[in-house]
């Protein structure tokens, strides 16, 4: 392990003269915990999705980056995200997915709280049959609720909660993609996978954002969607991607379609954009569907990609539907022996982070531009503190 | 308590049979001999009946604070602890916490 020191110098020159990101950015586990307060607490970071939790009362625990987290749909039917602990002991709240009826017990001492995180009721706290004590208020002692915002039915959560508002965060995105600024309907449980692969998260961010790789890891998509019909996308220190100017809708055996987003314009009629939102958000857009894959660091080598794929209405054919998911799942398998490749590469210590082609490379120096700068900018508060 | 009744708790928590453990609880409750005794169970009761969602909570919380061991449950609560599952989930949506 090393001081959480790596020279960042060369990684936020111009794309023809930088190098990526060192090795220790994804193989030190120091580094890692740096990363995990620099790159995921303090930004709006992504958990799951909205349809995760469809009905009020669904909660579910979830851990992310070793933080026990609650995400349950209140009896309001919004979607929030608490600390899953009980304001008393620090108790683990909930263990597994299920439906709140009433309130939540914890199962030590019964302290019970609403789904909004109000404290309701805290047994024998002033002795047995006792059900108040003037030292235990519980208006200060709720549930604690980390900051959450649903877009394009992610749940983004800003762990540190210093992060601007979602909207001015994101305000360049949600701009890019207003044509799409429309109900959005998870495709259901044939509409959902994951994939467990050992590599680095931001491996997967870096794949996922250039073109460059396409006609050699995934020769299928050479017939219609060329390289040169590709385009790079970038908004430094938000997010960077990739867009292609032929898409073409899936079709099925008797010519059936998915319906179009409506009014999504006639720009959108051959075009789809693929972007990854820093963190850990990659998103795909397209005239009759979208997916969102949410990318759940569990360690330095090793990630799960949450894929979700939605429609323009919630009738969809299945068949249809079963046929893009297979097919998106074919193209993101066909990336893991990259990512692992690139993860196992990293353990090559004469390797200095890589030179990127200034013209195809360009959104990922984009991220590891990002990602140096955040460190860094973290790097600097955390000498001021000392 | 009689032993027929803790046996038939011990049942009902075994089955986390909610609807059980109220009734039985309620039931300890009624036949307890003081009046602590009678809140130790009705605290029992009330705190299944709040995790359950169940009927029961009002009536319960009542008797808790007649004896002054609850506080009355103001307005805002006592819509939230009563409002019934029912609303259905929207597609997407934003809200920031």
């Amino acid at each position: 392990m090393t001081n959480n020191i790596t020279d960042l110098s060369q990684v936020r020159r111009s794309v023809d003269q930088a190098n990526g990101l060192p090795n220790a950015h994804y193989i030190d586990a120091g580094i890692f915990d740096e990363e995990r307060h620099a790159l995921l607490y303090g930004q709006w970071a992504g958990l799951a999705v909205a349809a995760d939790v469809p009905e009020p009362g669904d909660a579910i625990p979830l851990s992310f980056l070793g933080m026990p987290l609650l995400l349950l749909r209140d009896k309001a039917g919004d979607v929030r995200v608490f600390q899953n602990i009980c304001r008393h002991r620090g108790m683990i709240l909930v263990e597994e997915p299920k439906k709140i009826r009433g309130a939540i017990r914890c199962p030590y001492h019964s302290w019970c709280y609403s789904t909004k995180g109000d404290l309701v009721s805290t047994p024998h706290v002033g002795g047995p049959g006792q059900n108040t004590h003037e030292a235990v208020e519980r208006d200060e002692l709720g549930l604690l609720e980390v900051r959450s915002h649903v877009w394009r039915d992610v749940i983004w959560v800003n762990l540190s909660g210093d992060a601007p508002a979602f909207e001015d965060a994101m305000a360049d995105v949600i701009a890019r993609w207003a044509e799409f600024d429309k109900p959005l309907y998870h495709g259901g449980a044939d509409s959902r996978f994951t994939l467990e692969v050992n590599t680095n998260w931001k491996l997967a961010v870096e794949n996922f954002c250039e073109s460059y790789h396409l006609p050699w890891v995934h020769p299928g998509l050479n017939s219609y969607s060329r390289l040169e019909d590709h385009y790079n996308i970038e908004s430094p220190d938000r997010y960077s991607g990739q867009g292609t100017m032929v898409y073409r809708q899936l079709k099925g055996e008797n010519g059936e379609l998915f319906t179009d987003f409506e009014d999504v314009g006639e720009k959108w009629n051959e075009q789809a954009e693929y972007i990854a939102i820093y963190p850990n958000v990659l998103l795909g857009v397209h005239r009759d569907h979208a997916f969102a894959i949410i990318l759940e660091p569990q360690g330095t080598e090793k990630t799960v990609e949450h894929i979700h794929l939605y429609y323009a209405t919630q009738d969809t054919d299945a068949d249809l539907r079963a046929t893009n998911t297979k097919m998106w799942k074919t193209v993101f398998e066909e990336d893991i022996f990259v990512v692992e490749g690139m993860q196992r590469g990293r353990h090559a210590d004469l390797f200095d982070g890589g030179r990127f082609s200034p013209v195809m490379d360009s959104p990922t120096h984009c991220f590891h531009s990002w990602v140096a700068g955040q460190i860094e900018t973290h790097r600097a508060k955390k000498r001021a503190a000392e | 308590m009689n032993e027929a009744l803790h046996e038939a708790m011990l049942a009902a928590h075994e089955d986390h049979d909610s609807a059980a453990l109220i009734r039985l609880y309620t039931q300890a409750a009624d036949l307890a001999n003081d009046v602590d005794a009678a809140c130790f169970f009705l605290t029992h009761a009330y705190v299944f009946a709040l995790e359950a969602g169940a009927p029961e909570v009002a009536a319960l919380r009542a008797r808790l604070v007649s004896h002054g061991r609850e506080v009355p449950v103001h307005e805002e609560a006592a819509r939230m602890l009563n409002q019934s599952i029912t609303r259905p989930a929207s597609a997407s949506g934003g809200k920031t916490g």
